[in-house]
């Protein structure tokens, strides 16, 4: 009888912390799901944007490296630490089943994205530099040469 | 007084000792620390940062030294006072980057422009090793922390750290100094593997000479780009930019010598006494900081495969080749890099003088690793 209760409770677990978290972010109490995949789960909120934000602030305010940046059109928190989720995006302009609320998967196309990016940023950096290297090389010499011929 | 009182006076001063308050592993940092003052006096691997990096260790693993703490009365210990002003307020790194700025001469880089390309594609390993990083556990500021190593800057990986993951400074700065240090090991097997011999002979044209006024406003223009595209390092970039107009210029010689040499002398031992004493047993003795070690060697040498393989692509475009062993340079190990593709060169061609053309990627290798940390800093800001 034990046997099976300790199964039926390794059953049910994960679907009854689902109901309050997504991959361990919380989810406001009184949600309505948009959308829920394995990925993403989307889902509105009679709050408004500045009440579920307070919501999580105050529900991750123990976890670490979570970043809070406010954008023009909605609030993106994202986790650069090792939890299961990555983004939550909240936005700002309420809809008609009320603010909506984006939570998404950490995801290895994320991060392979953002680093070739930056990869190939760091190029850009060091062309800029040769381009500004190439065109003051290019306005001194023309000096250099006009204040010789002046001298000559 | 009894002698049940002298008892209790003999054993209450026993207790204020060492002694008493030994513990095993601190046997095994003793060990670390005399094993980099052995690298650096008896083998010369860059002794001005092991010989005190191995001195801090060895010190701050002693039961009650009060080094790195602080006292019942909360007053910072001695190296805790450098730590904190010089590393976690990022001063020390910046100060190093002014003294290297007045040692720098950008000669080569300025005749030669095109090597920066190299400087950007060494960072290869960097951005390969935080996707390992990261697989095997790390956070992605820890991952970003430990990937900047393979760029072999330790100013610029220090400076990353102290920002993202300040509880890997040790390790970090450790495995940074220490492959620079084994750049002449590490770097040739690299080179003769990833090269042909027709390619190892190739004879490049001799520098143009550059002018003084394209000197001085090198700096100016590489710190006004810096400063728009990844203002994030400016603090570093700024600095080393500052110390070579002052070279450049000429006309403050003794502020530039003071860059140069005594103010870079004193950040010297202070940077690497504070390193070292961040390593307490504790905090040292896990499976991170040798994970950091392995990975570190990996990182090290894809910057290096990098390097030579990004030569090899900008070769099939060029008039003018450049010889691939230059491309090792671009990680930026300052002038050891530049010296290592002197000496494969003429191992392959007695004539063959590669040293002002690897001076190049050299330099590129500085401002691709500080752009790379750039990048790792404003993706967590």
């Amino acid at each position: 009888m034990k046997k099976y209760f300790i199964v039926l409770l390794f059953i049910l677990l994960p679907t009854v912390s689902f109901a309050d978290d997504f991959l361990g972010a919380p989810i406001a109490p009184d949600a309505q799901t948009v959308n829920k995949s394995e990925k993403q789960f989307t889902y509105t909120t009679s709050m408004s944007h500045d009440e579920v934000l307070s919501f999580y602030k105050e529900k991750m305010a123990t976890f670490e490296n979570i970043k809070y940046r406010d954008w023009e059109e909605e609030t993106y928190i994202e986790d650069d630490g090792s939890m299961g989720w990555h983004s939550i995006i909240i936005s700002k302009e309420p809809g008609e089943q009320g603010t909506q609320v984006v939570m998404s998967k950490d995801s290895w196309s994320w991060i392979m994205g953002t680093l070739i990016l930056r990869y190939i940023a760091v190029f850009v950096v060091l062309m800029v530099v040769f381009l500004g290297m190439k065109i003051s090389g290019a306005i001194i010499s023309s000096y250099v040469k006009s204040a010789e011929a002046k001298k000559a | 007084m009894s002698v049940n009182e002298i008892l209790d006076l003999l054993k209450g001063i026993l207790h204020t000792t060492g002694v008493f308050n030994f513990e095993l592993n601190v046997i095994i940092m003793w060990a670390i620390g005399a094993l980099f003052m052995y690298l650096a006096i008896a083998k010369k691997y860059e002794p001005l940062l092991l010989l005190p990096i191995g001195f801090g260790i060895f010190a701050v693993n002693f039961p009650l030294v009060p080094l790195m703490g602080y006292t019942e009365s909360g007053h910072p210990q001695l190296l805790e006072v450098f730590y904190h002003y010089g590393l976690q307020w990022e001063v020390i790194p910046c100060v190093i980057f002014l003294g290297l700025g007045a040692m720098t001469d950008f000669g080569p880089l300025i005749a030669n422009p095109k090597t920066l390309i190299v400087g950007a594609g060494a960072q290869l390993g960097v951005f390969v090793t935080f996707t390992g990083t990261v697989l095997a556990g790390f956070t992605l500021k820890e991952a970003a922390s430990v990937s900047i190593i393979g760029g072999a800057d330790g100013p610029t990986t220090i400076y990353l750290t102290q920002k993202l993951a300040p509880q890997l400074l040790g390790a970090n700065a450790l495995a940074a100094y220490s492959y620079m240090a084994m750049v002449p090991l590490i770097q040739p097997i690299i080179m003769k593997l990833m090269t042909t011999d027709s390619e190892r002979q190739i004879k490049m044209k001799q520098l143009r000479a550059v002018s003084r006024q394209e000197k001085i406003l090198f700096p100016l223009v590489t710190c006004g780009i810096i400063a728009l595209l990844v203002p994030a390092v400016i603090p570093l970039m700024g600095m080393f930019m500052l110390g070579n107009l002052m070279k450049e210029s000429g006309v403050v010689a003794r502020l530039t010598d003071t860059a140069q040499n005594s103010l870079m002398n004193i950040m010297t031992i202070f940077l690497g006494v504070t390193v070292g004493a961040t390593m307490s047993a504790d905090s040292f003795l896990s499976w991170k900081p040798l994970f950091i070690f392995g990975l570190g060697l990996i990182d090290f040498a894809v910057c290096t495969v990098g390097g030579i393989l990004t030569v090899k692509i900008m070769n099939l475009f060029l008039k003018d080749k450049i010889n691939p062993l230059v491309g090792s340079a671009g990680v930026s190990a300052v002038p050891m890099a530049a010296r290592v593709s002197q000496m494969e060169g003429m191992k392959y061609n007695k004539t063959n003088h590669l040293l002002m053309h690897a001076v190049g990627p050299n330099l590129a290798g500085v401002i691709g690793s500080a752009a790379a940390a750039g990048m790792f800093i404003a993706m967590f800001d």
